[in-house]
């Protein structure tokens, strides 16, 4: 019987306070249904897909699991309104979103008994957010895969915990139980995983991806894509040392580095291209070292923080 | 003050600007604001003005901001 208890877990009906983060072509139905089969929040991302294709990877999460998940909407996709509406006519219970303002959204989410949890880099994000109706905010800090703001988990989850009242999930550095514990006593009520995930047995991404990631160490990631405003932290290799080079030369233009980017996830993820593939991950990546099927993922990271919660008058005398 | 002298206030603070050097017509481009700073400066206009500001991507200017702020 796990310990834990938290106001997320009666929020979004889960055992654990453990999200899985809605990772672009990794997080798909099969992988999203395993992690909420184990007890936490699957989520699938929508990534820039069209409406057709995220209902068949809902319809895929709701064949293997009757428990729920979510999907992770971004927001700059060309797609973006189509996919809103999707996850309203699938009754999806649980919309993350990233990259933008899902104010325009929210009525119709909130409509439909939607819970809607933005991804916020910021303190005064949690703010607008919260102000326009979210249920909770992921406050996912820099060390996480992928697209990233400025601030570490560590300064930001308390700073966003003391401006907003709604429930505050921290993302960004977190892959064992000593994050999860440490997530909770920063203020945050659980936490969102993407790395850890990702090697998860169910998780359908490249073999090669998920080879890179068990042999990180911790100062294998490299942040690019500042020069464009969408700073992004992947595995170094051929191509992120290629684009760092590039990024800051002065002939090289915006519309280049743009399109120098263009398809280098997917190389990663499906293709398993090792020189041209964007193998994003996070900083974390150095202490995941072994594949597991998601359940026992979760079990694990949540009876490490629970034994380590249990443990810490440790530190205080009397 | 004038509505505009505080949200000027409000941006050369931000900014680290001498009061004075900001025009109605200042675009948010020109003070290097990116989309995050837009919403912190969103929600510092909110606390000093009192008012809800819904933002949208027709934002350019000081002015753009000086009227939603109005709208409330």
């Amino acid at each position: 019987m796990n310990m834990l208890q938290s106001p997320i877990c009666e929020l979004l009906e889960i055992r654990y306070p453990v999200l899985q983060g809605g990772m672009a072509w990794i997080a798909d139905g099969k992988l999203a249904a395993a992690v909420s089969e184990g007890g936490g929040l699957g989520i699938i991302s929508a990534m820039n897909a069209n409406a057709s294709w995220l209902r068949e990877q809902i319809r895929e999460a709701k064949s293997r699991t009757s428990k729920p998940f979510g999907v992770n909407i971004m927001l700059m996709s060309p797609f973006a309104d189509d996919v809103a509406q999707v996850v309203v006519e699938e009754q999806v219970p649980v919309v993350t979103t990233g990259a933008g303002n899902p104010s325009k959204y929210m009525s119709m989410w909130k409509s439909a008994g939607i819970r809607v949890i933005p991804v916020v880099a910021s303190v005064a994000l949690a703010r607008m957010m919260e102000k326009h109706g979210a249920d909770a905010v992921i406050a996912e800090g820099g060390e996480s895969g992928g697209h990233i703001g400025e601030a570490a988990t560590m300064p930001l989850v308390p700073q966003v915990a003391d401006a907003v009242h709604i429930p505050v999930i921290a993302a960004g550095g977190i892959g064992d139980g000593r994050g999860l514990a440490a997530a909770l006593m920063l203020g945050a009520c659980g936490v969102q995983m993407g790395t850890r995930f990702l090697v998860a047995k169910e998780c359908g991404v490249h073999p090669v991806y998920k080879e890179k990631v068990l042999k990180a160490k911790d100062i294998d990631t490299i942040v690019t894509g500042r020069r464009l405003g969408h700073a992004c932290r992947g595995l170094k290799n051929a191509f992120s040392r290629e684009y760092a080079k590039k990024e800051w030369l002065p002939e090289t233009s915006m519309e280049e580095l743009e399109a120098f980017g263009v398809g280098s996830l997917r190389k990663a993820a499906v293709e398993g291209n090792e020189k041209e593939g964007s193998f994003l991950c996070g900083q974390i990546a150095g202490l995941v070292t072994r594949e597991q099927p998601a359940a026992e993922i979760l079990q694990q990271v949540c009876e490490e923080a629970e034994a380590l919660l249990k443990g810490a008058s440790q530190w205080v005398n009397g | 003050m004038t509505d505009l002298e505080r949200l000027e206030k409000i941006i050369c603070e931000y900014k680290e600007l001498e009061p004075g050097t900001l025009t109605p017509e200042t675009t948010f481009q020109e003070l290097e604001l990116d989309s995050l700073d837009l919403v912190d400066m969103t929600m510092a206009c909110e606390d000093e003005f009192g008012v809800s500001i819904e933002l949208d991507d027709n934002l350019k200017t000081i002015a753009d901001l000086l009227d939603l702020i109005r709208k409330d």
